[in-house]
């Protein structure tokens, strides 16, 4: 596992990078751009059947029986399954498993899954839903997070009663409480201190994609599951633990995948009941969900009350954070306990204070489940806490942006929850919002209505904590160089769109030294390619990425080795580039053609096994692993909106994004990573609303009633990458793709505070909530600052 | 059940299918062009869009029975149909969407693409808001429509022999002449 | 993905072969002309017919005119893009050009027709939705059930018109050709919305042929106003449709001011225009009567919370929505609409 070592940021060959740092096409551009591209409903087998569920139409309420005899009968159904079929438990978390495929004895949510029947066509299998009979005995359904927390009884996820005696849970999916440092004596110690409340609503990821899975049970026993899925190792674990199949007889491959952001990352009912139906009827099933039942299986971001205290000095320098925070979990665990977690172990950079306390409580709710968005767990307390800074900034009579870069960190530093922080930009990232914003001559002085606001972030380029505990590594890779000159990459790591294929391509060609149109990728499928733990918390780029160097640079071993031999010369003599072999001052050359045969020659068959895992990091506490990053990426926004104030609607005009990415290995699969998070960190502020009705139903499960913008609603997005060169990652690199989300949604708000002087903090950023804030503003006299004066830190205790 | 003959890429094709299919099943699932997507079910998304008599429908609300005469044009017949004009390659604009990175998780694209060109087809020099109108009947999840439309006026640029607007994190440049895909053997 | 129910297609030629299927089949017929209303609602089995009767291939529906007197003469087929885009319809009638531009995205204007949207069913956030999303509620007072879920223990159902040019209509006094069993009839456009949310419509059973609009004076101006969240694919959260006929002096000499996206029936805010009368844009007294206008607007409209979307601000936009529309009519600009 010589990944752990570090090889610096460079090349190490003296010609520098041919590939890396430049645009390069993505490996499957032109096959998505022709239509070629296959994504899992684009999948046929002959003799294929489709699948159905049956949803609770309960928010809460126990199953007492289920009666699928009619549905069974009817003529062109060939097998109905429930819960009792598929009774094993499971949990994307190996500690909360508390999913079944098909509801057992009860149902959580309007939505959850209760049966499904394979059948020759949807109209079929649509049909034989409808004779389906379940009686219900329904419970008391807890919407409201605050209510289910008060109240033990009934619990959504029932403890045995043993367990009870042991600790009563009642409706707590998860609590954490960590303190560094002595928080209140800090915050008494402060020439200044902010205490509000923050409220994030329920958002979702709302790939164009719905869920799809296909799947194929062989005679021999061997299980193949096509799943639009970015997490293919871990649904292969969950598929052999809840089908009771050895992990060798399970096959996932992941097709094209049309988006995910997050909400893939899960194990999903379809795909247990694609398989457990293919393997009652001995025929191939597929089923693909409708956009509806996406929204019902959700993963979307936690709703989140927070209370935040934040501590200075008259300076600016920040003394102390306390946060208390109530996050509405939805249903299931899914990722809850490391969201809980992660809502606050994330917000320790990109400034130091140096005391730091959190509190946060997850409860379960009878909603749809939520999980990991884009930004997990950490997007929430960014925007609470990046609209207290600019009150605090106000209070303080300073520059908002200023009391950014007064607090900034440093680079090579342990946070005050001791995580390690090595590369940080995060200097150079504000610099950059501020030159291209023009902040100087605009922040504050533009007209009434317009205005600028600022907001940082720091975010995580993978975690050393995999989700289940284990010795390997968390990225494998393996490459197989063919004598025709071609380089076939096999890689676990899931290319969700984000483009991690395209970078393995880019990574394997510079390190051999060959044209990228040389090198395939095979990517997301169990049986051919090493494990790679999945596309989530940012980390296939850094660690697949390392993991091919690592192998690449075993081959180059033998290819240089090779080479020198049959040119008799010195090793280090020897260069690879734009597809050629070449002896370094000298005409001598070959073709990687030949030089992969001249090397075949002597060395036997060309191939490599490559590997990354993370140095040993985090805390030295319960909990101290989980959000503990090989490298953080650090992001600064600066926006620029318009509001109406007699409609109250806010209007992004600009939204400046610098991030630092360590080193763009492609800047323009970068700059598109950092334009797509910071659109959908406006969309979550402005308009999208993961509404659950007073029912218990979605509000609008549809991309009509849920409002994703379009192209006319969509600010200028000007992506600015920042370069810090990180030490440990693939030539540099770090994430992209979800620390650019984090400042859009902060950043609006303390805009229109420069705008109008009001204060947005309860998300989304209605219309309607403008006018409220103005109305308070008039009514408070105009010119006043803030509607709402801030608390100081004797008054009372926040209240969530 | 009945016997459709559509006009779909050029080709005449007779298929059975029921009356309650839409022109989006009946591609994807009795043609097996799969190119054309689906995304929201009932029209709120895009991703379905194919042109019909050279416009931009959705194939999710369009019935197949009702399609008739009419030439229908799905992301697979854009290529073919370049090709057969004398051109080489990808149409420029599935081209120029490969260039500059638009293509994510490119679910959307083919709807998108479809969009773009028939804007193009009535309107060779749109203006950036025009070009962001005539899109934004095509949900995109991954891109904020950054890279798109700069696809879009790069296919412009190139077909008037002027340069494209430099990205932001290009500043200066033409970073998608760099992208141009090496000769073999060079 | 979402399947539709089970039907068969009609595809008639002529309009007394449509009129033939629609009495022929009767109430288990469905007509459709683009298919972006009917069709995702019968996705969402709200309406399940046996028969559907598609209008696309019926010559006499198509085309636009105009007679001599400067009349428009609009045949129900014609897309929304078409009149959106049409010289005459934009020169004589900029209201109604306008609220089709508006109407919904790029491709549902190139498929949805001018029939279609005068005809749009009623909509409402507990009635759009699947069957499964409906049946967990007990499904409602307008489809399958008898509670409203609007109005606690209302009897009468809410569901809001929606359809954006029924208000330009409306203020363009438009008339309506419908063919049915007993041949041809015309009616004032006011007569055919009902406030039943149910069907708010008083024909049934006959075939829009064409929309005629009255000729307008030379002076006229119109405008239509639409709030909604994004910039397109959205249905109105507010709609509001302007005209001032201006006389040679420029006083206005008559004025209409209607809305829709409220109740059932699209409004006729009448109280509101007449204070318009006799002013002159650009003057402080049009200023002020802008003003009131606003503000008997607001006092005729209660929306509700039938479609999705917060009621009190919708309230809250309707004298906003009045001044600026009237006064993009003045101007002779608008659409009214953010982006």
């Amino acid at each position: 596992m010589s990944a752990r070592d570090v090889r610096g940021p460079g090349a190490p060959w003296p010609e520098g990078f041919r590939l890396v740092g430049k645009a390069q096409r993505k490996i499957d551009g032109l096959s998505k751009a022709i239509g070629a591209a296959l994504y899992t409903d684009d999948l046929v087998l002959a003799n294929m059947l489709h699948a159905k569920i049956l949803r609770s139409p309960h928010a809460h309420a126990k199953i007492r029986a289920i009666d699928t005899r009619a549905a069974q009968a009817l003529p062109g159904v060939h097998a109905v399954i429930t819960g009792e079929c598929m009774p094993v438990k499971y949990g994307v978390i190996p500690w909360t498993p508390d999913e079944n495929a098909l509801a057992l004895d009860k149902v959580r949510f309007i939505g959850d899954e209760v049966a499904a029947v394979a059948a020759v066509d949807e109209d079929t299998a649509n049909a034989a839903l409808k004779l389906i009979r379940v009686d219900y005995e329904p419970l008391r359904a807890f919407l409201d997070p605050e209510e289910a927390l008060r109240t033990p009884e009934p619990q959504i996820h029932e403890q045995t009663p043993e367990q009870k005696l042991k600790e009563h849970k009642g409706n707590v999916s998860k609590h954490v409480r960590l303190e560094f440092g002595d928080v209140d004596a800090a915050l008494a110690g402060a020439d200044v201190v902010v205490a509000d409340d923050y409220e994030f609503h329920g958002t979702t990821h709302t790939p164009i994609e719905p869920h799809c899975a296909l799947a194929q049970f062989a005679p021999d026993g061997v299980l193949t599951v096509w799943s639009s899925t970015q997490i293919t190792h871990y649904v292969q674990k969950a598929l052999a633990q809840v089908l009771e199949l050895p992990e060798a007889r399970v096959r996932v491959i992941q097709p094209c995948l049309g988006g995910a952001f997050g909400g893939k990352s899960d194990p999903f009912a379809l795909e247990f009941v694609v398989a457990k139906l293919a393997m009652l009827t001995g025929r191939p099933v597929k089923c693909l969900w409708t956009r509806e039942e996406v929204f019902y299986a959700h993963r979307g971001r936690h709703p989140m009350k927070l209370a935040y205290r934040t501590g200075a000095r008259r300076d600016g320098k920040l003394t102390a954070v306390d946060a208390k925070i109530l996050i509405d979990g939805g249903s299931y665990s899914s990722f809850g306990l490391v969201t809980t977690y992660y809502s606050g172990q994330l917000l320790t950079g990109p400034y130091h204070f140096p005391a730091y306390r959190f509190d946060s409580t997850r409860v379960f709710t009878n909603k749809p489940p939520c999980g990991p968005k884009r930004g997990h767990g950490s997007v929430q307390p960014r925007f609470a806490f990046e609209v207290q800074l600019d009150q605090l900034a106000e209070k303080l009579a300073l520059d908002p942006l200023e009391l950014r870069r007064i607090n900034f960190q440093g680079e090579n530093v342990k946070t005050v929850n001791g995580q390690r922080v090595t590369s940080n930009g995060f200097l150079q990232c504000l610099d950059e919002v501020e030159r291209a914003s023009q902040w100087k001559a605009r922040r504050g002085k533009l007209p009434r209505g317009r205005g600028l606001g600022v907001a940082g972030s720091m975010y995580i380029t993978g975690t050393n904590y995999p989700v289940y505990p284990n010795p390997m590594p968390q990225a494998g890779v393996q490459l197989k160089l063919d004598r025709s000159g071609l380089v076939t990459v096999f890689t676990g790591g899931n290319d969700i769109g984000q483009g991690s294929n395209s970078i393995a391509r880019t990574i394997v060609a510079e390190e051999l030294g060959l044209d990228p149109a040389d090198v395939r990728v095979v990517a997301a499928d169990t049986d051919l390619c090493p494990v790679d733990l999945g596309a989530y918390s940012s980390r296939v780029t850094f660690m697949v990425g390392n993991a091919l160097i690592d192998a690449c640079r075993k081959l180059r071993v033998q290819l240089v080795a090779a080479l020198a031999e049959h040119w008799e010369v010195d090793e280090a003599r020897i260069g690879l580039g734009n597809g050629r072999a070449f002896e370094r001052g000298a005409a001598r050359t070959l073709t990687m053609r030949e030089a992969f045969q001249l090397t075949e020659a002597r060395f036997d068959t060309l191939g490599a096994t490559g590997a990354y895992n993370t140095p040993k990091l985090g805390g030295d506490y319960r909990g101290g692993t989980i959000g503990a990053s090989p490298a953080y990426s650090f992001t600064a926004h600066v926006v620029e909106v318009e509001v109406d104030e007699e409609t109250g609607r806010i209007t992004v005009a600009n939204c400046w994004i610098a991030h630092d990415c360590g080193r763009a290995l492609n800047p323009m699969l970068v700059a598109g990573q950092m334009e797509g998070s910071a659109y959908m960190g406006l969309a979550e502020a402005l308009m999208e609303d993961h509404k659950v009705n007073r029912f218990g139903l979605h509000a609008g499960p549809s991309l009509l009633d849920y409002r994703i913008p379009t192209a006319v609603d969509t600010p200028e997005l000007h992506a600015l990458i920042v370069e810090s060169l990180d030490p440990e990652g693939p030539y540099g690199a770090k994430e992209a793709g979800e620390g650019p989300l984090h400042p859009s949604i902060p950043a609006i708000s303390n805009a229109v505070f420069d705008a109008l002087g009001i204060r947005l903090r309860a998300l989304p950023f209605t219309p309607a909530k403008v006018l409220r804030a103005l109305r308070e503003q008039a009514t408070a006299g105009r010119g006043g600052s803030s509607v709402r004066p801030a608390r100081v830190a004797s008054e009372a205790e926040p209240s969530c | 059940m009945r016997v459709l003959s559509l006009h779909v890429n050029g080709d005449r094709v007779e298929l059975a299918a029921p009356d309650h299919w839409t022109l989006l099943e009946v591609l994807r699932y009795r043609l097996g062009l799969t190119g054309s997507k689906q995304g929201c079910d009932k029209g709120d998304c895009g991703a379905c869009t194919v042109l019909v008599e050279g416009q931009p429908v959705l194939g999710c609300l369009t019935l197949a029975a009702s399609c008739g005469e009419k030439p229908i044009t799905t992301i697979e017949g854009l290529m073919p149909a370049h090709l057969a004009a004398g051109g080489t390659g990808p149409d420029p604009v599935q081209a120029a969407f490969d260039r500059c990175g638009a293509l994510q998780c490119g679910f959307c694209q083919p709807g998108m693409i479809l969009s773009a060109r028939a804007l193009l087809n009535r309107n060779a020099q749109p203006t950036r808001p025009e070009i962001r109108a005539a899109l934004s009947g095509n949900l995109c999840r991954c891109t904020g429509y950054t890279q798109i439309v700069q696809a879009i006026e790069l296919a412009i640029a190139e077909s008037l022999g002027v340069e494209p607007c430099a990205p932001a994190w290009a500043p200066g440049t033409n970073p998608w002449k760099l992208a141009a895909p090496a000769e073999p053997g060079a | 993905m979402l399947r539709l129910p089970q039907f068969e297609l009609a595809q008639p030629r002529t309009l007394d072969e449509a009129c033939a299927l629609l009495v022929e089949h009767g109430e288990e017929a469905q007509l459709v002309a683009g298919g972006t209303d009917l069709v995702p609602n019968m996705k969402h089995e709200l309406f399940t017919p046996k028969v559907v009767i598609s209008l696309a291939k019926v010559a006499e529906l198509r085309g636009v005119r105009q007679e001599a007197d400067g009349a428009l003469v609009l045949g129900a087929l014609t897309t929304l893009e078409a009149l959106a885009q049409d010289e005459r319809v934009r020169a004589r009638a900029p209201a109604l050009a306008q609220a089709a531009g508006l109407v919904a995205g790029p491709q549902l204007r190139r498929m949805g027709t001018l029939g279609g949207n005068v005809m749009l069913d009623t909509r409402c956030q507990w009635y759009n939705q699947t069957y499964f999303w409906r049946q967990a509620l007990g499904f409602c007072l307008k489809k399958d059930g008898s509670a409203c879920h609007v109005v606690a223990g209302g009897a009468k159902c809410v569901a809001a018109a929606s359809n954006d040019t029924a208000p330009a209509l409306l203020s363009l006094d438009a008339e309506l050709v419908f063919h049915g069993p007993a041949g041809a009839r015309r009616i004032a456009i006011d007569a055919l919305y009902s406030a039943d949310g149910i069907y708010n419509k008083t024909v049934r059973g006959e075939i829009l042929v064409e929309v005629r609009v009255p000729a307008t004076p030379a002076g006229h101006r119109g405008a239509y106003g639409k709030l909604r969240e994004r910039g397109s694919i959205d249905f109105p959260l507010l709609g509001i449709a302007a005209r001032l006929d201006l006389s040679a002096d420029g006083t206005v000499a008559s004025a209409a001011l209607c809305a829709v996206a409220l109740q059932a029936r699209p409004l006729r805010l009448k109280k509101a225009a007449e204070v318009l009368l006799g002013t002159r844009p650009g003057t402080a007294d049009f200023e002020a009567a802008l003003q009131e206008a606003g503000a008997l607007a607001q006092k005729q409209c209660h929306p509700l919370d039938n479609i999705p979307g917060d009621a009190d601000y919708r309230r809250e936009m309707v004298p906003v929505y009045v001044r600026r529309t009237l006064l993009a009519a003045a101007e002779g600009s608008g659409p009214v609409h953010h982006v």
